[in-house]
């Protein structure tokens, strides 16, 4: 082996590290997929009692490379057969613990050696930091949270998903801590489905999930066997640094702790040094209990849409286009850069719906597939926020190819998070129905290496400001104004003929209702570290 | 664009209905846009030929409807921030030597004033340019010496602030150890963002003939600022993107750098309640603030409370670039006549023979061996 070849791979294995996928708990970089999902938070009581019980299912616990599978088997069946594969079920188990669970498993002194701040002090102290309401009185202040208010933040999250919900049941059952024997204790426990009426939308009726982060790194010693799957012609440019258009690659390290990086000035980096070796592996989990108020949601759509008929210039609007500039999708994920109608097709095309950026024209892409670019029109540039404009909740939270207020794509990258969310509560219909009790939401899930730069971030300086990642308002969907505004939003909402009307909202339709900053170890560490079982 | 004159920063008052000062204000401003244009001329000329996008609305006002383009950044220098840790303490420099300039180039200086036994009493803020309080401490010194007796010291002497030459001291023991009145960075100067701005809006192409995709390829090839900063680079390509479009550009009167907001949420007291209402903007008004400052009501404080027993998000400030980052800043680029422009592609290389922060400095023999800042009077300017 000569140096130079030894010096190439290194280089190759700072580019597209080997993932331990046997380690790396599923639902992290393979995601589950499921259409049911339970999450369980619990208290820890006594530290052996809780030990004993994790290593009754720590074996069960699922790891990427049985998730990654099952997965790719899934799609392959689903796409020849063309329905979802009768009885090909699974169900997933993952663990995470939050700072306080860590307290108690391991030790004050390698807590407080983690550097994430953010999940050192937990999301109920950051809370208020998030803007979320600090009035006792309202909804989504911390004190009235179903799950992670004062004096119940969970020690554990449990997340339990599956195809078939009496399978699920089973599990959750099997698994359950006993109520007496020093156990821990469940503090919180609720189902989450996808839509049944329209999967894979979220309560608002827009298609969700689309445009997760492209993670580098290969899934095994075969040169070729990427964690994510690249599609773009090699020959293009573009191949380098996207894995299809709309799809930036980016260092495992930003997902999983352990890996390479991207550093300061976007340029590759070794992973960071670790505040213990068995955080190896392992990801910080945000969760949060978004409620949607989408009878108001609607109200305020048909009401504001009325008013903007009057305006000039906006004489066509609708409930729905409203809804869709708020979003920067039509309801079908059809980017609202690329159509000014809801285009089935194109939104359910997993490479155009995707394909687009703000501020540059959109260039053709070649598939590597050897098949033709998409044919839809591309993006044009659109600097000045007229056809999308820069308030609209995708733009805010993935600026894409727009510089920030802090860099330029590079910055942006490194604050991508991985979405794992799933709808809770049932679809409500058009018209609502009497007697609704609006129990429907999201429970948000996302992975990151750092809360405070990834998820808090793109919260705190994009979805809840109005000036950044560009001038234009706030986030209209989960974006959230300050007490000293009256929790009042504004956005700018552009005209056909470059008007621009001001958009004010006084209701809120995203309230959080729980949640809690977590770590998720790698199964190892579960097994060694928090149990204590000797290997 | 087309205006008369240019106004003061911020349109403040320190010139105090004076006309005729005003109007020279006005003309050292135009100055600068001047200059600027004449070093696009030049370069055109030695290049690929073409036709400025950059104008100065004075002397070159162009009577067209303007699309304001208001651009923003980070207070907080980038280049104290590494992956998820910042250096709060190295950007702060706790003592800076008289004569230093801070290095805090994101066009936000701040100073932490701490008692005697370290904690913060009050963060002062400022985003005003020194090429302004030259011109002030040059034709109005005694406004000048009031308005640091009010914001830095009631003690402030005259001949504190002034080189034994007769010339205004920028960094003056005021302005530096003891408080921080307006910007210090030779990177911070108004004529700087002038010329940024100006030199930003030729579209280049790389060595392959590609027009710079991103801000840190441009900035790369154009060579108008620091590619470690916030905001030369995020300036530069949003000024860049105005001039593909074919438009003419210039910056929005008040020409200044603005601090635009201040996210006030998560700040607590040890008792848990919001430490509201502690940041107050003292010269200029939001979204064109000049000077803020960060400090506890009196109520607070009389209570023995200091800005170090405020948390954010559960985090106790110990230094103030805590605070920095907080603040979003901006200027506004306005921009008319789209389409109406198409020149040739330019080679990457800088504008004029200096980097602009030495081209505009001022001269300050306090700072000994340190990197020599140039006299804007003597400099580079054409």
């Amino acid at each position: 082996v000569t140096s130079a070849s030894k010096s190439g791979d290194a280089a190759s294995s700072l580019l597209e590290p080997l993932l331990d996928v046997d380690e790396i708990q599923g639902n992290v970089l393979a995601g589950f997929r499921k259409d049911h999902q339970v999450l369980v938070a619990l208290e820890i009581r006594e530290v052996a009692a809780a030990q004993a019980w994790l290593a009754s299912f720590v074996h069960e616990i699922a790891n990427t490379r049985e998730v990654m599978h099952f997965n790719d088997g899934f799609r392959a069946l689903k796409a020849r057969r063309g329905a979802d594969p009768l009885g090909f079920h699974s169900v997933w188990i993952n663990v995470a613990f939050s700072a306080e669970g860590l307290r108690k498993l391991t030790s004050d002194a390698e807590v407080e050696a983690i550097p994430d701040e953010a999940f050192r002090i937990g999301l109920l102290k950051r809370s208020a930091l998030l803007r979320d309401p600090t009035d006792e009185t309202a909804e989504g202040s911390p004190a009235n949270w179903k799950v992670g208010g004062p004096g119940e933040v969970p020690d554990v999250l449990l997340i339990v998903a599956g195809d078939d919900t009496r399978l699920l049941g089973d599990t959750i059952d099997r698994i359950s801590p006993s109520p007496d024997q020093g156990q821990p204790r469940i503090i919180w426990s609720e189902q989450g489905d996808t839509r049944s009426d329209m999967p894979g939308h979220e309560h608002f009726g827009f298609r969700d999930g689309l445009s997760q982060p492209g993670v580098r790194g290969l899934i095994s010693q075969m040169p070729d066997r990427f964690l994510t799957q690249r599609r773009i012609d090699p020959l293009d440019a573009r191949a380098a640094g996207f894995s299809s258009p709309g799809q930036p690659l980016i260092p495992p390290g930003h997902f999983v702790l352990g890996y390479p990086i991207l550093g300061q000035d976007g340029e590759l980096a070794p992973a960071p040094a670790l505040a213990h070796d068995w955080f190896r592996d392992g990801s910080f989990l945000v969760f949060r209990r978004l409620r949607q108020e989408v009878k108001a949601f609607r109200k305020f759509l048909e009401t504001e849409a009325s008013r903007l008929r009057g305006v000039a210039g906006f004489g066509a609007m609708t409930a729905e286009l409203l809804a869709t500039m708020f979003v920067g999708r039509w309801p079908h994920g059809a980017p609202l850069m690329r159509t000014s109608e809801d285009d089935e097709a194109m939104g359910g095309n997993n490479w155009a719906n995707n394909n687009f950026l703000f501020d540059q024209p959109s260039p053709a892409v070649p598939p590597s597939d050897g098949t033709a670019p998409d044919h839809f029109p591309p993006s044009p540039g659109d600097q000045f926020g007229r056809i999308c404009p820069h308030a609209a909740h995708i733009r805010k939270v993935n600026p894409r190819d727009e510089d920030t207020e802090f860099g330029n794509l590079k910055q942006t990258l490194v604050r991508r998070i991985l979405r794992r969310g799933i709808p809770f509560g049932k679809s409500l219909p058009d018209p609502a129905l009497e007697g609704d009790n609006g129990e429907r939401g999201l429970h948000f899930l996302c992975y990151q290496a750092s809360i405070a730069l990834q998820f808090e971030s793109i919260t705190r300086d994009w979805a809840n400001e109005t000036l950044t990642p560009k001038p234009g308002g706030h986030d209209p969907i989960i974006g959230q104004s300050g007490s000293a505004q009256l929790r009042a939003r504004t956005l700018d909402l552009p005209g056909p003929s470059g008007e621009v009307e001001t958009i004010n909202i006084h209701t809120e339709w995203v309230i959080p209702t729980g949640g809690g900053y977590f770590f998720t170890p790698s199964l190892s560490a579960i097994r060694t570290r928090l149990c204590g079982i000797r290997s | 664009m087309n205006i008369n004159q240019f106004d003061p920063p911020g349109t403040i008052d320190d010139l105090e209905g004076n006309a005729a000062l005003a109007q020279a204000w006005s003309a050292e401003l135009s100055g600068f846009f001047d200059g600027a244009v004449a070093l696009l001329d030049a370069f055109f000329a030695e290049n690929a030929g073409g036709t400025p996008q950059f104008y100065n609305p004075v002397t070159n006002g162009i009577v067209a409807t303007d699309t304001l383009l208001p651009i923003t950044w980070n207070g907080f220098p980038k280049r104290f921030k590494k992956h998820i840790t910042t250096d709060y303490a190295g950007a702060e420099q706790k003592d800076p030597a008289v004569g230093q300039f801070r290095e805090q180039d994101e066009y936000l200086e701040w100073f932490a004033v701490r008692d005697a036994h370290g904690k913060i009493k009050s963060v002062q803020f400022t985003c005003e340019g020194p090429d302004y309080w030259d011109f002030l401490a040059r034709h109005n010194p005694a406004k000048a010496v009031e308005l640091y007796r009010k914001y830095i010291d009631p003690g402030v002497d005259k001949a504190d602030l002034f080189l034994a030459s007769g010339g205004y001291n920028i960094v003056n023991k005021w302005n530096t150890a003891s408080g921080a009145m307006h910007l210090s960075h030779p990177s911070n100067f108004l004529q700087a963002e002038v010329r940024l701005a100006s030199d930003a809006t030729v579209r280049r192409h790389d060595a392959n003939g590609v027009e710079p995709p991103d801000s840190k390829s441009l900035i790369d090839c154009a060579k108008f600022g620091d590619p470690s900063r916030n905001s030369d680079p995020k300036i530069g390509f949003d000024v860049n993107g105005l001039a593909r479009q074919g438009f003419m550009i210039t910056l929005a009167n008040p020409v200044g750098l603005y601090i635009a907001s201040f996210k006030d949420d998560g700040l607590t007291l040890p008792d848990g309640t919001a430490a509201s209402g502690c940041f107050n903007i003292l010269r200029g008004k939001l979204p064109l603030g000049l000077r803020a400052e960060f400090r506890l009501p009196g109520a607070a404080e009389a209570k023995g409370l200091t800005v170090s027993d405020v948390s954010i998000g559960g985090k106790p400030i110990e230094f103030g670039g805590q605070l920095a980052e907080l603040i979003t800043m901006s200027l506004t680029g306005a921009a008319c006549k789209a389409g109406s422009v198409n020149n040739p592609l330019q080679p990457c290389g800088a504008i004029g023979a200096e980097a602009i922060a030495h081209a505009v400095a001022v001269s300050t023999p306090s700072l000994g061996g340190k990197p020599e800042l140039r006299s804007r009077r003597t400099g580079a300017k054409k």
